[in-house]
């Protein structure tokens, strides 16, 4: 009977781990990018390469930078799409809301707004139609940056870790979901089929056959880091629970929840609605100031992350202040709210109660908002664990099954082994590539970002080709050259990405590791040469035949 | 470097012990690294177990609590690694981490 459950829970583990698998690659090695996204952001965009800024003051900067922000064409475009008649011109549009966002790691400052617009929505549930604008300033003399340039880390590897970047119908979302609870799974039928985990806790056997060695290096990276793979899963599942299996609020319970939403103002003193009557708007820098000493008074000092103004200009208006959760883990905004007129404290959001003091531990466990760069290096180790393992899972299978399948003249191994390649290095490479056209595209190329992401799309497609292409010794239960070739690739692409950014900015490793330090820079730098170095340390090491060696055999584990 | 670097660095080196003293009261372990036909002292598993709970100390002594049970939970793979892949290409390095004094029976 326990032989027959470990069986069928090695199916399970095999099988859904095999599909999802690939999307799991993608999720955790774009994860542990994302841990140093607004780092790879500067990498990319040189114009930011200056130290993070906190919150700039609303009244002497803000204030002017909103007045010249203008409805954002593309919303425009879409907006335009979904009302009744012809929209008015995007400069006699009151703006009715707004926000300034930053993190202790962000140089820059991201803000946008609502423009309200008089038209009728076609859907009559459409209802909340407003135009928006949004840019990216220098926080220090209120300048826009340029709008075309793709903000590399923050905005393409990161969706890319919960959304695949397939946004049609948010697909990508719901398939990143389905792998995390796949993961869940995964870990439990892991922990099942293996059963020495205790005694082979430490054991990785490079010079065994690769069946061997890859079974044990997969073991071994599932077990040791298994609180973390399974608190990053599970956490991510929190996360989007409400998106993924309870999107009631915003469907079959709407009324609801539209009518929660005033009984919720009315108890808050949070106005809901606009009074209609015009007001000027006070000191907001005042606020800011009080609303940190409320914070330094609860032994929460700190800087502010988010900065809203609700019903602007409306007697009704708020101000909203959040606090920027650099100094725990738990995301907390512990928000204040003013009287945009007056300045006159209007709600101090209490403390959580145990129910949400557990979610926004596990949502702040997950997004890392803290300041810690230890802790950040070790999710990087924790993520790169987890591809490892992957990895291993994938080369497993096929090291499995390739005898038997050249015997039977199959040629699903061959199949999965093009897959592992591209979802392995073909997916580095992609990324990398990207790094590397991002410096080589000329600076004022009209949509710079478009031709990004092409590149990034494009050097993937042709990792997959390639592997596709190479991939016919598989079949004859050989491995495929495909595999150290893109590993060649790779370090060149990861050379070159460091000597491009050198060549065209000038901030080689010598000035910003030692000379003028910007570690920011440096660390990618550093990273994709680590990385280059451990690409050809693979591509030799399986350029070698490896020879399969009757090792000594120590209380039932071989050593070579 | 600042004192919670201190601890950290205290907390990161006296996990690696802890992995190297768990990993070496493993006979098969053992003997890859001391060849020889003895097994660990009873003893180093318990060491192993204290060297653990000493890095967790370290740990909220450079941490807000909630963020120190983060950094132990995430030290402890990278620790465990490191142990698994110098017995795997160097376990003779190991036996700096097991002196003679903690050899004898």
């Amino acid at each position: 009977m326990l032989n027959s459950f470990r069986q069928s829970m090695a199916w399970v583990h095999t099988w859904f781990g095999l599909v999802l698998g690939f999307v799991l690659m993608v999720a955790f090695f774009f994860g542990a990018l994302s841990v140093f996204d607004r780092e790879i952001d500067r990498w990319a965009i040189p114009e930011t390469r200056f130290e993070p800024q906190p919150m700039p003051s609303y009244d002497n900067l803000l204030k002017q930078v909103f007045a010249d922000l203008k409805p954002h064409p593309l919303d425009m475009a879409a907006t335009a799409e979904r009302v009744i008649g012809d929209l008015p011109a995007p400069d006699t549009m009151p703006m009715v809301s707004l926000f300034a966002y930053t993190t202790h790691r962000d140089p820059v400052l991201r803000i946008g707004a609502e423009f309200d617009i008089p038209n009728k929505p076609k859907d009559p549930s459409d209802d909340h139609l407003h135009v928006h604008g949004w840019a990216t300033i220098d926080p220090r003399t209120g300048a826009a940056l340029p709008d075309d340039q793709l903000k590399i880390g923050s905005n393409w590897f990161y969706p890319m870790h919960y959304s695949l970047q397939l946004n049609w119908k948010s697909l990508g979302i719901y398939v990143v979901g389905l792998a995390a609870l796949i993961m869940l799974v995964a870990l439990i039928t892991g922990v099942i089929m293996h059963r020495k985990i205790f005694k082979e806790f430490f054991t990785f056997r490079p010079k065994k056959r690769t069946q061997r060695s890859t079974l044990d290096l997969h073991n071994m990276t599932g077990v040791v880091a298994l609180p973390f793979h399974f608190f990053f899963a599970f956490t991510g599942l929190v996360i989007f629970a409400a998106y993924y299996y309870f999107p009631v609020s915003g469907t079959l319970l709407k009324p609801l929840h539209d009518r929660h939403e005033v009984i919720e103002a009315e108890h808050t003193g949070l106005p809901h609605e606009e009074a209609g009557v015009p007001a000027e708007l006070a000191s907001v820098d005042a606020m800011v100031a009080e609303a940190k000493r409320i914070w330094a008074e609860r032994d929460m000092a700190g800087e502010v992350g988010l900065l809203m103004i609700e019903h602007l200009g409306d007697a009704n208006g708020y101000v909203s202040i959040y606090r920027a959760g650099s100094d725990r883990v738990a995301l907390v905004g512990e928000g204040i709210h003013f009287k945009a007129s007056s300045g006159e404290l209007l709600r101090e959001e209490p403390p959580s109660d145990p129910v949400g003091a557990v979610n926004e531990f596990l949502t702040g466990l997950h997004l890392q908002h803290f300041e810690h760069w230890t802790l950040r290096w070790l999710y990087v180790a924790g993520g790169l664990l987890g591809c490892i393992c992957i990895a291993t899972g994938f080369v497993f299978f096929v090291e499995k099954r390739k005898q038997d399948h050249a015997k039977r003249g199959l040629q699903g191994c061959r199949l999965v082994d093009a897959m592992a390649v591209t979802t392995v290095t073909g997916m580095v490479l992609a990324a990398v590539g990207m790094l590397v056209a991002n410096r080589l595209l000329p600076e004022n190329l009209p949509g710079r970002g478009d031709w990004e992401q092409w590149t990034f799309w494009g050097v993937w497609l042709l990792s997959l080709l390639h592997a596709l292409w190479r991939s016919a010794p598989v079949a004859l239960a050989r491995s495929n050259p495909a595999w150290r070739e893109q590993c060649w690739v790779l370090a060149v692409a990861c050379v070159a990405a460091v000597l491009l950014n050198w060549i065209t900015t000038g901030d080689h490793l010598l000035k910003t590791m030692l000379l003028d330090p910007y570690w920011a820079v440096a660390g990618v730098d550093l990273s994709l040469l680590a990385c280059a170095l451990i690409s050809v340390y693979t591509a030799r090491r399986l350029a070698r035949t490896v020879e399969v060696k009757q090792g000594s055999r120590i209380g039932g584990v071989a050593y070579e | 470097m600042s004192n919670a670097g201190l601890w950290l660095l205290a907390a990161a080196c006296s996990m690696w012990l802890a992995t190297n003293w768990l990993a070496l009261s493993l006979p098969v372990h053992w003997r890859q690294v001391f060849v020889a036909d003895e097994v660990a002292p009873g003893y180093l598993r318990t060491l192993g177990w204290l060297a653990l709970a000493v890095s967790v100390l370290c740990c909220f002594k450079a941490d807000h609590p909630s963020m120190a049970v983060l950094v132990w939970f995430t030290l402890l793979p990278v620790a465990a690694v490191a142990t698994a892949m110098t017995l795997s290409y160097r376990p003779a390095l190991l036996r700096a981490a097991c002196p003679a004094f903690l050899r004898a029976r």
